[in-house]
């Protein structure tokens, strides 16, 4: 029985929404990887990962965020976490997540961060 | 406890116990273990040394400019630093820490103050031992948290393995995996299979030259499973490793020199490095990768492998469908043949074409090697052979322009041996050619053998120029009475072999249709193949075999 997962995206003025749900393992992680791939080819590399309804996150899906960064702050943009529940979290921190990317309560302040910057 | 302690230092000890045992943290316990004597016995100058891994160090200094925390505990040195008074924490033969203090302004510190500070230390003991058992709980937690989350990313990963089938796949996944392992931002995959493109992953580092594996001398088989790039011998690949700031590799093991890859890994970000129980885990990730790339490998192959086999049936079948529906019928004669391939792919042919009237050219041909290249000069030479038909006066010019047909469009080790023979029914005069062709039996009624010999070289095999100056194609007649039998077949027929590697041959040939001529033709064919199995036992079929058999009425 695969776990659910389900991922959008929006645009949200000049910021790329990805939303994800459910989890984030090696088998969706690909999927996860594509959109964050799209959203960099087509230019938008202001792009805030929504997290409020994920339940969970392997190494894998932590690696897309890694697979991209060094990528879009070259090029001037950032990627921002927000929403992440206490258990998610954990997992980021365990692995040292925190220091090298802004994790944000929720996506109307991850947005206007990038707004602010 | 000593009843002398006053009401009020009663008091203070209970507050102070309450605290020392409601926090867990070592350095606020510490502090508020000196807050509390120095302000109770208005000291200024005090010291607390606590005993890590044996060794007593200071961990608390206060009014003590020349003290540093972190210095060992040294006691001359303490006391020339104004410190009177030295009492140990906990009991007093392993203590876990010592309590220095220099007597308050303008007194010394009083028996009675020394039982109230032993006592207070008393309990200080205990909330110190909770305080480094929380401290260690901690520690152990987190290394525990990592230990979780190693297992449960090697479960994860070998769960999306299972279903990766690509090469590609299988590196996408490893990848992912290892950077959100330990944050890495830069890194390489670079895989490999003879017969196979390279398989790559480059995220910030230009590895992809380590394709050309040969170059670097790589051999993962024989590499540690883990390697730090430090601990490299110098070489040409060290140096391209350093230039992309790799920091360590894990060999993608396959068990042979042409299969294997690298994994390399940048610096993880905020100092970190990698310890070694990092690097025995990213081996163990990789050693099921490559058990995956070895997988995804077989799996392309044995596809590739499938589709290869369904065309060549394919062919098979276009090829079978070259060789004629039926064979003509013609009057006074009676015709029948079969071709049985040694593989799904022959490079036997016969026809049976019309020239005018009721003459008939009728050809056995065989084509040089086996299988599909066989096959594809076989229809070829079935194309050139239709097309000229008619247009050509003489079998001689048959011959010769099919030679230099197939010279010019097939390379020179490529040929095809034919016998054509023009038949007029009527009268059973006969006309052939036997280019390079092995010979073919005319059986007399009277059960006499002749053999129609080669007349020329192979069509295809030499030069238009020197086969018409050295050895032009000869044609040659004969009669075909009532009641004579005529056998063209390939070399499959008289080279058939037995289990001892004998040759089937022409005499056993001449021997086996001499009682069978007055059968009917197809009787023959059927029989002729019954027999060359009979004699070939066990021995597996090289070659193709073609038999014609074409009887006049007697």
């Amino acid at each position: 029985m695969p776990n659910p997962f389900a991922l959008n995206t929006s645009q949200q003025d000049d910021v790329s929404v990805i939303t994800l749900e459910g989890f984030v393992d090696a088998h969706t992680a690909p999927q996860f990887e594509n959109a964050i791939q799209q959203a960099v080819d087509a230019g938008r590399i202001r792009i805030v990962v929504n997290c409020e309804k994920l339940n969970y996150i392997s190494s894998a899906g932590l690696g897309v965020f890694m697979s991209f960064i060094e990528e879009v702050r070259e090029r001037g943009g950032d990627i921002k976490i927000c929403g992440l529940v206490p258990k998610v979290k954990h997992t980021f921190e365990i692995l040292g997540f925190q220091d090298i990317f802004e994790m944000l309560d929720d996506q109307p302040t991850a947005v206007r961060n990038f707004q602010a910057a | 406890m000593s009843t002398s302690l006053g009401p009020s230092r009663l008091e203070a000890l209970l507050e102070s116990a309450q605290l020392l045992h409601s926090s867990l943290n070592l350095d606020d316990l510490l502090r508020h273990l000196l807050r509390s004597v120095m302000g109770r016995l208005l000291i200024t100058k005090g010291v607390i040394a606590v005993a890590e891994q044996g060794r007593m160090r200071l961990a608390l200094v206060r009014g003590l400019p020349k003290l540093q925390v972190g210095e060992m505990f040294d006691e001359s040195e303490i006391r020339a630093n104004g410190i009177h008074l030295l009492l140990p924490i906990g009991d007093a033969s392993a203590p876990v820490g010592m309590l220095g203090l220099a007597h308050p302004l303008n007194r010394t510190i009083e028996e009675e103050e020394i039982e109230f500070l032993n006592a207070l230390l008393g309990i200080a003991a205990s909330g110190i031992a909770n305080a480094r058992a929380h401290a260690e709980t901690h520690e152990l937690n987190q290394a525990l948290d990592q230990k979780v989350q190693e297992l449960k990313t090697l479960l994860d990963l070998v769960r999306g393995l299972t279903s990766a089938l690509e090469p590609d796949d299988v590196a996408q996944l490893l990848m992912l995996t290892i950077a959100g392992r330990w944050a890495v931002r830069k890194y390489a995959l670079v895989a490999w299979k003879q017969g196979h493109p390279p398989v790559m992953r480059l995220k910030g580092m230009e590895l992809d030259k380590l394709a050309d594996y040969e170059r670097f001398n790589l051999c993962p088989d024989q590499m540690d499973d883990h390697i730090r790039v430090s601990d490299l011998p110098e070489s040409n690949f060290k140096t391209l490793l350093r230039e992309e700031q790799a920091e360590v590799i894990f060999p993608i093991k396959a068990g042979d020199d042409t299969t294997g890859g690298l994994v390399v890994l940048g610096p993880r970000p905020g100092n970190l490095s990698y310890s070694e129980s990092d690097l025995e885990f990213g081996a163990g990730l990789t050693a099921q990768a490559a058990v995956a790339f070895e997988n995804a490998w077989f799996v392309r192959e044995t596809l590739e492998r499938k589709k290869m086999e369904q065309e060549l049936a394919l062919a098979a079948n276009i090829q079978q469908n070259l060789f004629p529906a039926s064979l003509p019928k013609l009057s006074h004669l009676e015709l029948a043949a079969r071709n049985r391939p040694a593989r799904s792919c022959g490079g036997d042919y016969y026809d049976a074409l019309p020239v005018s009237g009721q003459t008939h050219l009728i050809c056995v041909a065989d084509v040089s090697g086996k299988g599909l290249p066989a096959s594809l000069l076989m229809s070829n030479m079935q194309a050139t052979m239709r097309a000229l038909l008619g247009r050509i006066p003489s079998l001689t010019e048959l011959a010769t322009l099919t030679n230099s047909l197939l010279y010019a469009t097939t390379p020179s080790n490529k040929y095809v041996t034919a016998i054509l023979v023009e038949i007029d029914p009527e009268t059973g005069q006969c006309r052939y050619v036997n280019a390079g062709h092995t010979d073919c039996l005319l059986l007399r009624a009277n059960g006499e053998a002749e053999w129609l010999r080669a007349t020329g070289t192979p069509l295809g095999l030499m030069e238009p120029d020197i086969v018409a100056l050295m050895a032009p194609y000869e044609e040659r007649s004969f009669q075909l009475h009532p009641g004579d039998l005529l056998a063209l077949f390939s070399d499959g027929v008289t080279e058939a072999q037995d289990e001892e590697e004998n040759e089937y041959g022409e005499a056993r040939v001449a021997d086996f249709l001499r009682p069978l001529a007055s059968e009917p033709a197809e009787m023959i064919v059927d029989n002729v193949f019954t027999e060359i199995d009979r004699f070939a036992g066990s021995a597996p079929q090289y070659d193709d075999i073609t038999l014609f058999v074409i009887k006049r009425e007697p």
